[in-house]
């Protein structure tokens, strides 16, 4: 019996894996030697706070051995049945993508077929006539990742870039960066620090939309567990705000809010309402930092247009949160020092990803303006990062482009795009579809402002439309919006040729022609930190929700099961049968690439590189008296930023027009006055979806579906089995496992539900079968789904019917925000309604039809 | 020395990091002491779930992870036949998978149904504190390593000094019912018993009610006479924890200058008791 150890980093925490005999036996949490860093000490109100000395995982990251063995994992090339390669691309069957078969092939085959059909496009209609897109983290690394690996090989080649929507914190992106700027980190508030801020001087945490023990910081496992722990021990009291008491609310709130869905931003106005009528917000910020704040002011008062004072009693009537509870909310967020803010990254949170979300997001950062936001103990924050780190010491990460195999330093040469066109991920149906599309911001509008009024069209003139996708990783049906429009996209011979590279049959491989089996990050050689999105990225210094800063040297631990491989080997294949294959690859295997980000970071001034190889992680730790860049300090007291991002900070301005707050943004005044959704000045407008619209008389549940508990993106929820017994996320009947869908006692009685029904959820844009829970933990009109569904089964493969698979996408609004003026996703503004499905159940999986077949030729 | 477990249901977040921990460790593998456990249908540790309130303004979840008691007298020892069961010096109890073959009422002998029976290898199968990797040095079993919520912890029982003694001592002991009369070496501690609560407003203006903070509300319990006192807080929010279940409350609200209220509330469950408008 051989037993080998090695390090890896999944989306749930590092870990270490243990091999026995080149089968992984175990996959444990890292636990930290005497060698490594002592953990920094916090001291605050007469206690110390450190962490343990232990890096957390998720459930998640603990099934990452069952991953990899998973059911659903692509183990050989495979080419749909009644694909036919027509030299023109036209007469392939197109319309029977997700209902073929698939039949096994070589590599050979696969890579050639695929490296001739991107040729033939390419010089039948030009460059930009290839298309692909990515999902975000269906594994973790620098070199596997989509901005490395994968954008090398297609800048080389040659593509119309999909431009990413900001899918989860569309209201922040859209929104609160008019009120102050913070367009660097794409309308998010910055961490720094915080922790300490929070422990020493906070007394109250508002967490509004937000469910830390199920979103983990993103990608922090469950490293600020023992944050709110230390809150409790200090008294510090913490309320949260969501139309379900969420998993932490539930254990941990000390009082939970449970708004209407898409009505917070009037009781948001009604808390501003309290403090202006009350005289208890910070006149000497406001004074200094805030522009324009006397005409917000006046239309809270009923001084405005509409005359309408915003009192509790009507922010009640509107949201159903009762007028003493928003007085107390109100008082107390006052009277004591408070931090709070929305979702994950203090930006994020359903209630912005709503159609009214602009406003929401902006009224929250207008509220913590008034009471003094960058001042001691008062911020936006939601404990998910802002721990102590060495700002010194740099190693990079995903989105930071001095980290990516796509440009140097790491490659001696930058890889660049030939092609200007773009599409645009949220719109990517109907671009095809209709073979026009038009949009206005650049995606991730992370430069400037004004970038949100770019206009974009699809096809730029003189480029054709594209005619061949390339998907790589994840599934869009369970995170984009009215999904079955993916499916028809998928259908269209506009496509004539689709390939997935991905390391499970997922929902959209199923309807691509060419499917190309990668392997999991177990599998190949890899480098990364744990939660780094790199310091010069858009969420820059995600590992201080950290305890501990991991870096990881991915070392492969098994070989790659079947005939999968690696996404570099795949990539380098066909970069090499397309002619550009030592261009691609720099004459550099996995392990080379991974040296270089060793070399080029500060990790080579700390250890060499066979020592962290042999180590398997490195931890640089913080010192004693680490350097404090406290988040907008600077700001409060108008110096210069540390954390430079553009010119304006050195003078302790923000990156609006003024500098400052904007409660009337001059930018959106000059460009759109009279937007009626995203006007000058954020005010409570009733969702154009939901029980105030029209659409209420048909529809009378209101459909939230929130970032998973019990899955990552797309990921596990289809791969890991042991998920679907978990009561909480799906259960089992007749073969197929049902997703959890949340109803009230109220609802369900009215429609003669039960406690585990299979039921229809419906409405004009698709059907979904789940199984209810009936729930007192929410808000009564409210039901439950979780978003992000790995799953979608329709009923008749396909084609538009029930999908058993629970994706609540197929159901969410296709409007956005701004229609494609504000491109921005509007998944929590849908109405559905319900019932008890009657017809005989559909059993088993189609899902595993296909595999059958598909691996049944090998036996 | 005396292994145990102390399940601390207070801090349970029910994240099933220790579920998933035992399945990667046991699941398709045999281990010294136990035979593979299919992928699916059994948990060696499993987290038993319940919501508590019947209005969403105080709603609650008991989570408790359920495994192996490793009772001191094991019920399914008793029940085995050719010593299929044994008690080891540390006080694991285990199951010997060769022996125990065929003996399906080793499974069901458990008072608190933490053995499952496998019917491919026909014999019956639960936890075993991962005594293949203590007896390899591992310092702990994979449940509680994985646990990031300190809800889970192992140690000497026999040492009133070890972690784990401390957690026992210093926590309230509520064992399963079952095993109520006897002696285990997984204490469980803070099961919730029954909670009442409720809020307490004053009249407002146009503006709507006001809360009431610092109201006295006295819970007394007409079956035992016993008395809670609890005080609103700032959103004018009362709770009164650990009540006796099944019994009937008379509840006063006093705050100076209004008048006193007078309710009453059955703990035949937990209940959000109602909303009180308090009057001059």
């Amino acid at each position: 019996m051989s037993e080998v150890i090695s390090y890896t980093n999944t989306l749930g925490g590092p870990a270490q894996i243990q091999v026995v005999d080149g089968k992984i036996r175990r996959i444990r949490p890292i636990v930290l030697r005497e060698d490594d860093p002592k953990g920094w000490v916090i001291k605050a109100r007469g206690q110390e706070f450190t962490p343990p000395r232990r890096v957390t995982m998720t459930a998640l990251g603990l099934q990452d051995k069952d991953k990899c063995y998973a059911y659903d994992r692509l183990l050989y090339p495979l080419i749909r049945e009644d694909f036919v390669e027509t030299p023109d691309g036209k007469d392939r069957n197109t319309q029977n993508r997700g209902k073929s078969g698939y039949r096994r092939a070589t590599w050979d085959e696969a890579l050639g077929l695929v490296a001739r059909e991107i040729k033939r496009v390419q010089d039948t209609y030009g460059k930009e006539s290839v298309t692909a897109c990515t999902g975000s983290h269906h594994s973790w690394g620098l070199v596997g990742y989509k901005l490395s690996a994968f954008k090398r090989f297609f800048n080389l080649l040659g593509y119309t870039q999909v431009l990413d929507n900001p899918d989860s914190w569309e209201g922040f992106h859209w929104g609160a960066a008019h009120v102050y700027g913070h367009y660097w980190r794409l309308g998010c508030p910055e961490p720094f620090d915080l922790l300490e801020d929070c422990l020493l001087n906070t007394d109250t945490l508002i967490f509004w939309s937000h469910d830390p023990d199920s979103t983990h910081s993103c990608y922090s496992a469950n490293e600020g567990n023992i944050w709110r722990k230390w809150f409790k021990q200090l008294g510090i009291s913490v309320i949260y705000v969501d139309p379900f008491v969420n998993f932490t609310a539930v254990k941990q709130g000390d009082k939970y809010i449970t708004p209407r869905p898409g009505t917070d931003s009037a009781v948001l106005e009604a808390i501003a309402y309290v403090w202006l009528t009350e005289d208890t917000y910070d006149h000497e910020y406001v004074e200094q930092h805030v522009h324009r704040f006397q005409e917000w002011a006046d239309h809270i008062l009923g001084k405005g247009p509409d005359g309408v004072k915003k009192t509790p009693k009507w922010a009640e009537e509107i949201s159903g949160v009762r007028a003493p509870v928003i007085k107390a909310l109100a008082r107390r967020w006052a009277s004591t020092n408070t931090m709070g803010g929305s979702g994950v990254r203090v930006g994020w949170g359903g209630a912005c990803r709503t159609d009214n979300g602009t406003d929401y997001s902006r009224l929250m950062v207008q509220l913590f303006a008034m009471q003094g936001m960058g001042k001691p103990g008062r911020n936006m924050w939601t404990a998910n990062a802002g721990g102590p780190m060495d700002y010194n010491f740099w190693f990079g990460g995903y989105s930071d482009p001095r980290s990516t195999i796509a440009n140097q330093p790491i490659a001696d040469k930058t890889a660049v795009n030939c092609v200007e066109q773009k599409l645009y991920r949220a719109t990517l149906p109907e671009a095809i579809l209709d073979g026009h599309d038009e949009w206005d911001g650049d995606g991730f509008c992370g430069q400037s402002l004004e970038q949100q009024f770019n206009h974009h069209v699809y096809p730029l003139p003189g480029c054709s439309k594209v005619h061949l996708l390339y998907r790589y990783g994840g599934n869009f049906f369970g995170t984009m919006i009215n999904t079955n429009r993916w499916g028809e996209m998928y259908q269209s011979p506009e496509l004539e040729f689709t390939v997935s590279q991905d390391m499970h049959l997922t929902p959209e491989g199923k309807f691509c022609d060419v499917i190309l089996p990668a392997c999991t990050n177990l599998e190949r050689t890899d480098i990364g930190e744990f939660c780094s999105s790199g310091n010069s990225g858009y969420a820059s210094h995600g590992q201080t929700g950290n305890n501990w800063q991991v870096i990881v040297y991915q070392k492969k631990a098994i070989e790659p099961l079947g005939e999968s491989r690696s996404d570099y080997w795949i990539f380098s294949q066909l970069a090499e049968r397309l002619g550009f294959g030592q261009d691609y690859t720099e004459g550099r295997d996995e392990e080379g690439w991974c040296k270089r980000f060793w070399e080029f970071s500060d990790l080579s001034k700390r250890i060499g590189w066979e020592e962290f190889k042999e180590r398997g992680y490195y931890i640089p730790g913080v010192p004693e008296n680490w350097e404090r860049r406290w988040a907008f300090r600077w700001f409060a007291e108008g110096t210069e930023c540390k954390m430079v991002r553009d010119e304006c900070m050195k003078e302790g301005k923000l990156g609006t027009r003024t500098g400052k707050i904007e409660f009337v943004s001059e930018l959106l005044e000059e460009k759109e006055p009279d937007d009626p959704v995203r006007g000058p000045m954020a005010f409570y407008k009733p969702s154009r979806e939901g029980y105030q619209s029209p659409l209420y008389e048909k529809y009378k549940l209101h459909l939230i579906t929130p970032h998973p508990r019990f899955g990552f993106h797309t990921q596990y929820d289809q791969h890991n089995k042991w998920l679907w017994e978990v009561p909480e996320h799906r259960q089992v009947v007749e073969g197929m496992p049902y997703a959890i869908i949340r109803i009230h006692p109220k609802r369900a009685a009215e429609r003669g539900i039960k406690d585990r029904d299979i039921v229809r959820v419906w409405n004009d844009r698709g059907e979904i079968l789940c199984m209810a829970k009936i729930t007192n933990r929410l808000e009564e009109h409210t039901v439950h789904l979780y978003g992000s569904s790995g799953m979608y089964e329709p009923t008749v493969p396909g084609e538009r019917s029930p999908d058993k698979g629970g994706c609540a996408n197929i159901l969410t609004s296709p409007g956005m925000i701004g229609g494609r003026h504000i491109p921005g996703m509007t998944p929590n503004s849908t109405l559905v309604e319900m019932e008890v499905y009657k017809e005989p159940l559909v059993p088993g999986m189609v899902l595993n039809d296909l595999l059958a077949k598909a691996n049944g030729e090998v036996k | 020395m005396r292994y145990g477990i102390a399940v601390n249901t207070e801090n349970c977040m029910a994240c099933y990091n220790c579920v998933m921990a035992c399945k990667d460790e046991h699941c398709g593998f045999a281990t010294a002491v136990s035979a593979p456990q299919p992928h699916e249908g059994q948990f060696w540790v499993n987290i038993r779930s319940k919501e508590r309130g019947d209005d969403n303004r105080k709603v609650k979840t008991s989570n408790v992870a359920v495994l192996c008691s490793h009772c001191a007298d094991p019920a399914c020892a008793r029940a085995a036949k050719n010593g299929a069961v044994v008690k080891r010096e540390d006080g694991i109890v285990l199951i010997d998978p060769e022996k125990a073959r065929g003996q399906k009422q080793i499974a069901d002998a458990c008072p608190i149904g933490a053995i499952y029976w496998n019917e491919e290898f026909q014999i019956p199968q639960k936890c075993t504190m991962c005594a293949h990797l203590l007896d390899e040095g591992y310092a702990q079993p994979r449940c509680v390593e994985a646990c990031p919520n300190e809800a889970l912890f192992f140690g000497d029982l026999d040492d009133p000094d070890s972690e784990v003694s401390r957690v026992i001592a210093a926590n309230r002991a509520t064992p399963l019912p079952p095993l109520a009369e006897e002696k285990t070496n997984v204490a469980y501690l803070n099961i919730p018993t029954v909670f009442l609560a409720g809020s307490v407003y004053l009249p407002g203006d146009e503006t709507g009610e006001d809360p009431a903070e610092g109201a006295a509300v006295t819970l007394t319990c007409r079956e035992t006479g016993a008395v809670t006192s609890v005080k609103t807080n700032y959103f004018g929010d009362w709770e009164a924890e650990w009540l006796t279940p099944n019994a009937h409350y008379d509840i006063r609200i006093e705050l100076e200058g209004y008048q006193p209220v007078e309710l009453s509330a059955l703990t035949d469950t937990d209940h959000y008791v109602q909303e009180t408008l308090l009057q001059k």
